[in-house]
């Protein structure tokens, strides 16, 4: 009960405290996208006789051709009322795009990093037990594989191999294949809408879909969850209560499983966490390589444009993201070590 | 008949069976969709909103129709649009009076708006009214064809429809053609109307009220968009419904997994791969490449005449006599395209058209001397900027320019900026120099002036301001007679050349690519792909 009730009390201060700092970046973009060079207006002024009138009308539909602080004045209040603007490009409001968009990177994200750590944890474990051994020097070598090649490259060459060559793949466009039925959504998840709808077709072929781009961004970010399992390990194989445990006759699986990769797991957590919130924007070449109708992408676009809307969207929902993912990772810390409660 | 046990037993095992025969209608549905993909997206399904991308031109108009349409001509063994002949749409006949301002639309009794009501003239009145009326891109590019307000549309009865113009003008009909004359369901319309938006713009972007060869099956903006055909339509030249049922219109960022697409038979057809791959994608035999110069748009490096020294006409002629034209159209192009520069006459051009070669060639002593004569003997500093967006192809480009003038001392720093902030310094004249390709949707010599080289518009990206351009521009556009027209077109291309305020380089190719048994594929002047003239053969 105590252990709970640390965990909400931490994770309230937290959430308190996290406040100002939302309401800076806010500010802080907002500003920042004006001061970027670049007319939104002159960009989307696109007729074939555009001139001076219809900048101006842009402007005015966007909303520029008030005083920046009245600007500012106007967007606080659109975000407390729930409104993010609409988006030049997608010609959508914000909020729409963005309902529309997160699950998709969120299915990506986390089926990736699942990849990532039933790889990782495995390797790092095994790394540790047996250092300078051939399998450390393999697990090295993968890992800085995976982080030396940029991911639009990995990416290509698995379209290359697996659909292009071997045809094994479906074709690498987005979420579902074109011809196949969407299933209703209700999540936004296409795995557990179509779980949920009982359609296992059209769940095959939303799973067989994210296995090449969720590979190609858990290969990016093996590297750091695997040195980090290894690393922490190590430290925790040489204390004295792994000898202890030892000493006393337990298993080398009990010793190992239980007491040692507990005790290693802080670390890994802290870094799952940074992990997961920058593959969340980061994963913006992964998203354009297979067409995957993310978050980030979006944002690219957006910010190619100078569309403020989207743009400044996209930068507080990453930012509350990552609050959040903060606030879960504080949760975890309380359970894999009931120490850090007591502060 | 008596319905009996037999009979609703009989029923039951068909519709029970029904479901069991989807795989083959599944695998007839593939053959009659055509899946296209392209790296732009659909933003708005109504194509006078400002903002809206090409791509949503190219979706608008195979969703609506217009009154009259371009026809198409065969040019260099490809189908292309052809301006100077203009055939019925929802019109059956156009008639025309003898001085040429007063155009007679009879509507086709037959022709029905998507929700099965008779497309009337009152539909069409109130079209032109809010294309002339509405705050869109149509008033502007419809002001061009001399129509710019709502009184010179007249409804004679429910199947006629009058248009008057002030001044016989070549271009009113052609105008009536384009993508932003295309004619709403006005009932349905106005039931979206508000007092802030009496032309119920906010509702088209989202959906469709037209009578075209296409409805929208569903649109996800950014994503897809899919059109499923409209088999009462009878807009076509023969008057049957389009080819392909369904079209999925993808967007699909990577131009290389485009191409793996269209080479796997996955994708039937792209306008906008990489140029450096279609050799390559040809040569492999599986797919085939129709690719035709885009005879309307054209490639040029253009010099701001608003800054020093670019206001001198020297060291702008300077600068066109030392670019290495070929070398150039090579690293830039592939070669993919006509070239618009190594033109044989001198003084006054001996065609009309524009844009045609022009007549500059590398010469470096000549570029020397002019810019010795320009009072820059040792010449001076400057940038050259592109755009990010066209990377692929200018980057080797700005190379080779900043190569080029260094033998005239001319020191090139290359600036890449992104398309929001290039737009922004063309428009407020911030650039000494850099490379564009532009558009326009009419290929006639006066209107690439009155776009192009003159006014105040942002596609005037000299910034050049010739009153001898404006005077003899402003009367061709309304001159009847074809001889003393061509006479004005030569002088203002002559006028053009010697000025140099741009160097038109060349027109790139469209490439598009599909597999072999797609035929039937046209150029058109919004350079999108007009779904209804393709088929699978």
């Amino acid at each position: 009960m105590s252990l709970a009730a640390g965990i909400a009390r931490r994770a309230g201060r937290r959430a308190l405290s996290s406040v100002p700092a939302l309401f800076g970046v806010i500010v802080f973009t907002f500003l920042l996208m004006r001061v970027l060079p670049g007319d939104p207006a002159v960009f989307f002024a696109s007729g074939p006789n555009a001139g001076q009138a219809e900048i101006q009308m842009i402007r005015e539909q966007m909303g520029l051709d008030k005083p920046i602080p009245q600007q500012l004045l106007l967007y606080l209040k659109d975000i407390a009322t729930g409104n993010l603007g609409r988006s030049m490009n997608t010609g959508q409001p914000v909020v729409t795009d963005l309902i529309n968009r997160l699950p998709a990177s969120l299915e990506l994200t986390f089926t990736a990093l699942l990849f990532a750590l039933s790889l990782a944890l495995p390797l790092g474990i095994l790394a540790a037990l047996k250092p300078n051994s051939l399998i450390d020097h393999g697990v090295r070598f993968l890992c800085s594989l995976g982080v030396c090649v940029p991911t639009f490259v990995s990416g290509l060459l698995l379209i290359y191999a697996f659909y292009y060559i071997l045809g094994i793949a479906p074709d690498p466009t987005g979420r579902l294949d074109v011809f196949a039925a969407q299933p209703p959504v209700v999540t936004g998840f296409m795995l557990i809408d179509a779980a949920i709808a009982g359609e296992w077709e059209s769940w095959r072929a939303a799973a067989s879909q994210l296995v090449l781009p969720a590979a190609t961004m858990a290969l990016f970010v093996l590297a750091p969850l695997a040195r980090m399992t290894r690393a922490a390990m190590l430290a925790v194989m040489t204390s004295d209560f792994v000898r202890t445990g030892e000493a006393l006759g337990l298993s080398r699986r009990r010793v190992v499983l239980v007491y040692a990769l507990r005790n290693a797991l802080l670390p890994v957590i802290t870094i799952m966490g940074i992990v997961f919130s920058t593959m969340l924007g980061a994963n913006v070449l992964v998203e354009k390589v297979f067409s995957w109708p993310g978050v980030a992408s979006y944002a690219l676009d957006a910010l190619l444009t100078s569309d403020y809307a989207p743009v400044q969207g996209f930068v507080l929902l990453m930012a509350f993201i990552f609050v959040l993912v903060n606030l879960t990772i504080d949760v975890l810390y309380g359970l894999a070590d009931p120490r850090v409660s007591i502060e | 008949m008596k319905l009996n046990r037999r009979h609703l037993l009989a029923g039951t095992a068909a519709v029970a069976t029904a479901p069991y025969l989807g795989g083959s209608a599944a695998a007839q549905t593939r053959a009659e969709t055509l899946r296209y993909v392209t790296g732009a997206t659909v933003n708005t399904l109504d194509p006078t909103m400002p903002g809206s991308t090409r791509e949503a031109f190219g979706v608008s108009v195979n969703v609506y129709d217009r009154l009259v349409s371009f026809g198409r001509k065969q040019r260099d063994g490809n189908w292309v649009f052809d301006i100077d002949n203009i055939r019925g749409e929802i019109a059956e006949k156009v008639d025309i009076s003898p001085d040429g301002m007063t155009f007679t639309f009879h509507i086709r009794k037959n022709a029905k708006f998507h929700d099965g009501t008779p497309v009337t003239a009152a539909d069409v009145k109130w079209s032109y009214d809010r294309a002339v009326s509405a705050r869109s891109l149509a008033a502007a590019q419809i002001g061009t064809g001399s129509w710019t307000k709502p009184e010179q549309f007249t409804i004679v009865d429910t199947h006629t429809v009058v248009g008057k113009i002030d001044k016989p003008d070549r271009l009113a009909l052609p105008n009536l053609c384009t993508l932003y004359a295309i004619v709403f369901n006005s009932t349905l319309v106005k039931k979206h109307v508000t007092p802030q938006d009496p032309w119920g713009q906010a509702w088209t972007k989202d959906n469709t009220a037209g009578s075209g060869a296409y409805t929208v099956e569903s649109f996800r903006p950014g994503e897809q968009v899919i059109l499923r055909r409209n088999d009462a339509w009878t807009g076509g030249v023969d008057g049957k419904p389009a080819p392909f049922r369904r079209i999925i219109c993808q967007t699909i960022p990577e131009a290389a997994t485009r191409a793996s697409l269209i080479e796997k038979g996955d994708a039937d057809l792209s306008i906008d791969l990489q140029p450096s791959d279609i050799d390559t994608l040809v040569q492999r035999g599986r797919v085939k490449a129709i690719s035709t110069p885009q005879f309307n748009a054209f490639s040029m490096i253009a010099f701001n005449t608003k800054m020093p020294p670019f206001d001198n006409k020297k060291v702008r002629q300077a600068i066109a006599a030392a670019l290495p034209y070929d070398s150039l159209f090579k690293a830039g192009l592939f070669e993919r395209g006509a070239k618009l520069y190594g033109g044989t006459w001198s003084g006054t051009p001996t065609d009309a058209s524009f844009p045609q070669p022009m007549p500059y060639k590398q010469d470096v002593a000549k570029a020397k001397a002019l810019l010795t004569e320009a009072g820059f003997p040792n010449g001076f500093d400057t940038f050259f900027a592109f755009n990010l967006g066209s990377a692929a192809f200018a980057e080797p480009i700005a190379a080779l320019v900043k190569e080029a003038l260094a033998a005239i001392n001319i020191r090139v720093e290359i600036q890449k900026l992104p398309d929001a902030q290039i737009s922004t310094m063309v428009t407020e004249r911030k650039l000494p120099f850099f490379i564009e390709t532009s558009i326009a949707w009419l290929p006639s010599t006066d209107y690439f002036f009155r776009t192009f080289l003159y006014g105040p518009q942002r596609w005037n990206y000299s910034g050049w301001n010739d009153q001898r351009i404006a005077d003899i521009a402003e009367k061709a556009r309304f001159e009847t007679d074809k001889a003393k027209y061509d006479a004005a077109c030569k002088e203002m291309i002559a006028i053009m050349a010697e000025e140099t305020p741009i160097v038109m380089l060349w027109q790139p190719n469209q490439d598009a690519v599909m597999p072999k048994n797609i035929d039937g594929y046209t150029y058109g002047y919004h350079r999108q792909v007009d779904f209804r003239d393709v088929k699978r053969t």
